[in-house]
Parts: structure tokens; sequence; C-alpha cells
């Protein structure tokens, strides 16, 4: 019984030619190669846009920090005393006269009244 | 030979260089020598050790007051400059960027075998910029980065500085160091013949991480008006020194140290050690009156006295354990309110008798004197309390005054915002938070609560004895502030001298010491001067000052003013008519 399925499966199979075979291989070793070439040479894009990328990066935090110092300069409180020095701007506090004081009272329920309760409430929190 | 053999001959030739070239490769190729594997990887390799910034300092607002920026080193090559570049362009162009002498330049580069010279540490972007525009041959822009305090002198003595190996070495710089500094990233790969980097030859990249960002509860603006007061003061009185807190009694948050002299971070090097001194908080004294204010608190609290209770003051001069004791204005009987208002020695002197030598120092300790606050800044002083076993007979009359005591300015203001803040006493912060580089926050101090001195009772009526002695007849009337009722105390203390023991004759440490609004105290500030000229008096040196500062700090913060003066008077005792102010 088994020698006849041998004999019968020796009879059905096919083969394939050499230079198919050959062909094949060649075209899988092309394929594999290019791929090969072609991902390096991707790697190696994204390599040289990565270290570009570094770069811009360093260089923007750069600028970043040098703006910040500058700013920060710019905002010291004895900035703005030269500046307003430079320009001959007097700023002084508004005299006792021209000062509108809300006087809280326990029973007062104004607006103004709450309304002054409310920024003391918030100064004592920000502190 | 024939031109056949010639033939032969050549190419055999040729084929035995290809081979022998060939063989060369196949051996470096196939099986090289661990040697020639070493030179080769020890040529290629590329080992970059970055450094990562250092982390910034910042006021409560925000505002930047020290971060790192990028610099350079600007060295050469005298060999190279002397082999192919230009000698004189690149004499020329240093010394007019970085103003520097040509003739030390030309000595520098006429080495013809250096290959390496460094001609500026720590250039600017700026500067280097428009030599790196040049293209000189020969110029080497080596990375760096410096430490940039964009404020210059605001809060040097708060903030500190780093040295040149950037290692923190004074103020927060040096106290937060290890949060500030950040940690070096480090890059192994291979580079090319033109010494790039090889990116996919890259092995390890470890990024660096820049340090945590410190936010202080020192405010900017309020920093500024401190110093501005101080800067006044010097100019009118020319102290040897100077210095100023402002502070939030409810927690304790310092929202502004200033100290004079001061100096400029960005060149903290050529600055005097002295300059650097933050007096703040590490120069002890004796307070003077200052200190009756916690006297008269223990003895309030405790029940030995009533505000009301009179005390006779001998007309300004009572001998006690064979020594004299004076007041600057002779007074005859006086109550606890007055004697605080008048600032009177043998009033207070006779409340600490009544008190007794245990209570005198338990309170003097309650208070917190003679040890540390817990301020996060180095160098902080304990003071000194001596032990009720160390006093001599007249050592409690002169503790009452504010002698044989030593404080710093920090201590006594601590004490006073524990009166202003219902008897609660709290570390003083100057950490607000710290903010990793990820926007994380590291740590945040809580307020924390020291001690309870006194009771919340005793407290509050401290603060109206207080705000007397700002109201005409009280020795702090300059510190007055129009719309709010200021509670504060002078003092006037003739300056030890720790040469030759005793006192000086003439030098004295004046210093006004208050906070406000009197109902609903928010800022407590201090202001010190140390031998003036001119004048002594703490009401009259320091209290203007003090005025300064809280006028336009209360505006800032936008306190609104609460009650006035006269509900409080009348709750107490009104002044005699026509009572002038008078000095202490």
């Amino acid at each position: 019984m088994r020698k006849k399925q041998t004999r019968k499966s020796r009879k059905t199979e096919v083969r394939i030619p050499f230079p198919m075979v050959l062909a094949n291989i060649l075209v899988f070793v092309a394929v594999f190669g290019l791929s090969y070439v072609w991902l390096c040479a991707r790697s190696e894009m994204l390599g040289r846009e990565i270290k570009r990328l570094e770069t811009v990066q360093r260089d923007t935090r750069r600028r970043l920090i040098s703006e910040q110092d500058r700013w920060a300069n710019l905002l010291a409180p004895a900035n703005f005393d030269r500046a307003l020095k430079r320009y001959h701007l007097a700023m002084t506090l508004p005299d006792e006269h021209r000062i509108v004081r809300v006087r809280r009272r326990g029973d007062d329920t104004s607006a103004v009244a709450l309304a002054a309760a409310n920024r003391l409430h918030r100064t004592m929190n920000e502190l | 030979m024939n031109y056949k053999g010639r033939t032969v001959f050549t190419a055999t030739a040729i084929a035995a260089v290809f081979a022998g070239l060939g063989i060369r490769l196949a051996f470096l190729h196939l099986q090289p020598s661990s040697d020639t594997l070493a030179r080769i990887h020890s040529g290629r390799r590329l080992e970059q050790e970055t450094r990562g910034s250092r982390g910034r300092i910042l006021d409560r607002e925000g505002q930047i007051l020290a971060l790192d920026i990028d610099a350079k080193h600007i060295c050469a090559d005298p060999k190279f400059i002397l082999e192919h570049g230009d000698i004189q362009a690149v004499c020329e162009a240093l010394s007019q960027h970085l103003t520097l002498d040509r003739d030390k330049i030309w000595k520098l580069l006429d080495h013809p075998d250096r290959q390496y010279v460094r001609i500026q540490k720590f250039a600017r972007e700026q500067t280097v910029a428009p030599l790196r525009d040049l293209h000189l041959k020969g110029l080497i822009f080596e990375d760096a980065s410096i430490r940039e305090y964009p404020k210059g002198v605001l809060g040097a003595h708060v903030i500190g500085f780093v040295n040149y190996e950037g290692v923190g070495s004074a103020g927060i710089e040096q106290r937060m160091n290890s949060y500030l500094q950040g940690s070096a990233g480090l890059r192994i790969s291979q580079k090319d013949g033109l010494r790039r980097e090889i990116y996919s030859r890259r092995t390890v990249d470890i990024e660096p991480q820049a340090g945590a960002d410190v936010h202080l509860t020192i405010d900017q603006q309020i920093q500024h008006f401190a110093e501005k007061a101080l800067d006044d003061l010097s100019a009118k009185y020319h102290p040897q020194g100077a210095w100023a807190i402002v502070q939030n009694v409810r927690t304790g948050e310092i929202l502004a140290m200033a100290s004079l002299p001061t100096f400029n971070l960005n060149s903290f090097g050529s600055a005097p050690a002295e300059w650097m001194r933050n007096r703040a908080i590490n120069y002890t004294y004796e307070p003077g009156s200052t200190m009756k204010a916690m006297i008269i608190a223990s003895a309030l609290d405790s029940g030995v006295v009533r505000s009301t209770d009179v005390f006779d003051c001998e007309n300004g001069v009572w001998y006690y354990g064979g020594k004299a004791l004076h007041d600057a204005h002779g007074e005859g009987r006086l109550s606890v309110a007055d004697i605080l208002k008048k600032s009177s020695n043998i009033g207070a002197a006779k409340i600490a008798l009544r008190m007794g030598d245990e209570k005198v120092y338990q309170s003097l300790r309650n208070f917190g004197f003679g040890e540390q606050t817990g301020i996060e800044l180095p160098g902080e002083d304990a003071g000194i309390v001596w032990p009720p076993d160390r006093w001599s007979k007249i050592s409690i009359t002169r503790l009452a005054m504010g002698h044989e005591v030593l404080v710093t300015s920090m201590q006594i203001l601590s004490a006073i915002s524990a009166i202003a803040n219902d008897g609660i006493r709290m570390r003083p912060l100057i950490i607000h938070k710290v903010v990793d580089a990820k926007g994380d926050i590291i740590l945040e101090p809580r307020p924390e609560e020291l001690g309870r001195p006194i009771r919340p009772e005793t407290a509050k009526l401290m603060r109206r004895l207080l705000a007397r002695v700002t109201q005409p007849g009280g020795t702090g009337t300059k510190a007055a502030l129009r719309g709010y009722l200021v509670a504060g105390k002078t003092g006037t203390a003739q300056k030890a001298n720790l040469d030759e023991g005793g006192y000086y004759n003439h030098k004295y440490i004046a210093s006004f010491i208050g906070f406000l609004p009197v109902e609903n105290p928010v800022i407590s500030i201090i202001v010190v001067a140390d031998d003036p000229q001119g004048s002594h008096y703490g009401g009259t040196v320091c209290a203007p000052y003090f005025h300064d500062i809280a006028d336009q700090t209360v505006r800032y913060l936008r306190i609104p003013p609460e009650g006035f003066p006269t509900e409080y008077i009348s709750r107490l005792e009104q002044p005699p008519p026509g009572e002038e102010d008078i000095p202490e």
C-alpha cells in the first residue's frame, strides 16, 4: 500500500526548472539587497535629519534662553526706574484727597463693601 | 629585456602590489590584530559628555532671577594660524571685539609649537557672533555656559552665586545646589573622516537632565522697595551696613530680604567678602528696645502685669544692683502701655524683675531667641541667650531693654510676626516651590508652626499697644502710614565692642520693627542700620524707611486700609492734647 502511494506521488511531482529557481533566488537577493540599501539610505537620511533637528533645537533653546535673559533684564525694577528717569516720567502715588476709601463694616453688604472684602480675602490668599 | 618581458614584469609588479594590498585588506577585515582593532576603534570613537543646564531661580511671580546662558571659550590654534592663517587679521579682530591688548594676543599666538591656547573664557554670544562671522582660520569656539543674573544686584544676598566650577557657593544657589544642578548626559558614537558623528553608529545616548527651577517667596518688586529704601537710608546716614526684611506674618514667607553693602551677582568676584555677608540672618547684635515688645508680651501673657498697671519710672535714673539705669527722657509714673509707647528702660526692667529670671529666660526662648529660625539660607546665626545661672544680678534688667542678648534680625522679625499672627510663631520660608524639568513640583514647603509664645488674646492686646508707638507721643511716629494703623517698636542699642569689651560710646545699632494693618496684619517689616551717622535713634533713622517700604508694599499687594487710628486710641486712652512726637 505504501509502495503504491510513493510511486503515485513520484509521478505527480512537478519539477521547477533550475534557471527559474536561480532567477527567483537572484530576484530575492536583489530585492533584499535593494531593500537593505534603501533602508540604509533611509536611516542615513533620518539620522541626518535628526542631527539637523538636534542642532535646530539647540539653537532654538539658546535663543529662548537669550530672550528670557533679556526679558528678565528689561523687567528688572531698577531698569523701570531708569527708563522713567530717562523719559522724565514722574510716577507718584495719588494724594490722599484723591483716594476713595471703602470701609468695611460687619453688617454692610453693599456691593462696594463686598468688593473690598473680596479683595482683602484675595490678597491674603495670594500671600 | 624585450617589450614583452617589460610588459610582463610591469603587469606582475602591479599585480603584486594589488595582491599585497588585497592581502592586507583581507587581514584587516578578516582577522585584524587586537592592536589594530583598538587603534581603529579609538580613532573612530566619539564620546561626548553634555552638561545638564542648571535650574533657574525665580521670584514668587515667576520673574527670572538667575539662569544659565550659553557662552563660548574663545580659543586658537597658533600652529595652524601661523602656517595657514593670517595672524595679523586674527590679532586685529580679537583685540577689537574682545577689547584685549593686541600685543598680548600676538604673544599668545606666536607659538608655532602649540596647537591650543585659550584667549578668553566665558565669552557671551553677542561677543562671539561677530567674530564667528569673520570666518578666521584657526579660531576655535568651545561650548560653555555661564550663570547669568539678569537683575544684577537685586536680591544678591538671597540668591547667592555659583563658583567657576558651577557649584553654588552662597545663598539659595548654595542651599539648593542639589536641586538646581542638572545631571550630565553621555553620547557614545563613531565619527567619520571629517570628525562628524555617524548617527547610525550611536550606541549610547543619555540625555542630560536640566536642574529643577527654584521659586522663591521673594517678590522682586517688594525686594526693590526694600533695597531702594536702604539706598536712601545709606545716602542720608552713611551707616556701616543696613538691612531690611519683609515677611508675611500668616505664613512666615519672606517677601524681601535686602542688605547693604551689596554687590552685583554678575561680577561677584570683584566684591569684597564683607559685602557678600547677608546681615539679615548672620549679623548678631543687641537689639535694644525692640526686645521690650517680647518681654512685655510675655509679662502680659503670664498675668504678671496688666496693661493698665503703673510703674514708677524714677524720672529717668534708677539704681539697681549698684548700677544706674537711664531713660532717654525722664518719666514719672507710666502704665505698662505707656512704658512700651515711650520705650522706658526703667519701666521694662521693673516688669522683667516682676517676672523673675526663669520666666524672662523662658519667654525669650519661646520667642525663638538663641536658636536658628530654620530659614533655607546658609550661614544663619543662632544668636546667644545665656541661661539664668550665668546672669549677674542686673542681667534681667538689661535683658528687658535688649542688652546681654544677641539676636539676628530674622529672629526678632519672626518674634514680632508671632505677635501679629495671634501668638503663633511661623518658620520663615524663602522657598516657594521647586519644579523639575518636566514641570512636576518636587518640593513645596508648607507654612510650619514653630510655637505659640503667647495666647491670641495677649497678641491682640499687644497689637494695639504696639500701634500706639507710631501714634503721636510714641517713639515711632515716622513709621505711621496714612490710612493704615501701624504697630511697631523702635530700637536703639549701643554697639558692643568685641575687641576690647564693653560698648562703643558713639556707635549704635538703630532699628525699627513693625507690622500692619494692626487689626488684620498681613506684613511685618524690620529695618536696621549699623552705626548710622548724624542720628542714631531707631525712630529717626529707620522708621521713615520702614514707612517707605510699607507704603509701597501695601499698595503693591493691594492691602486695603482698614479702620481708623482713632478707634484704637479711644479704646486705650487718648494721647494728651498737644503732645509732641518725641525721639526715643
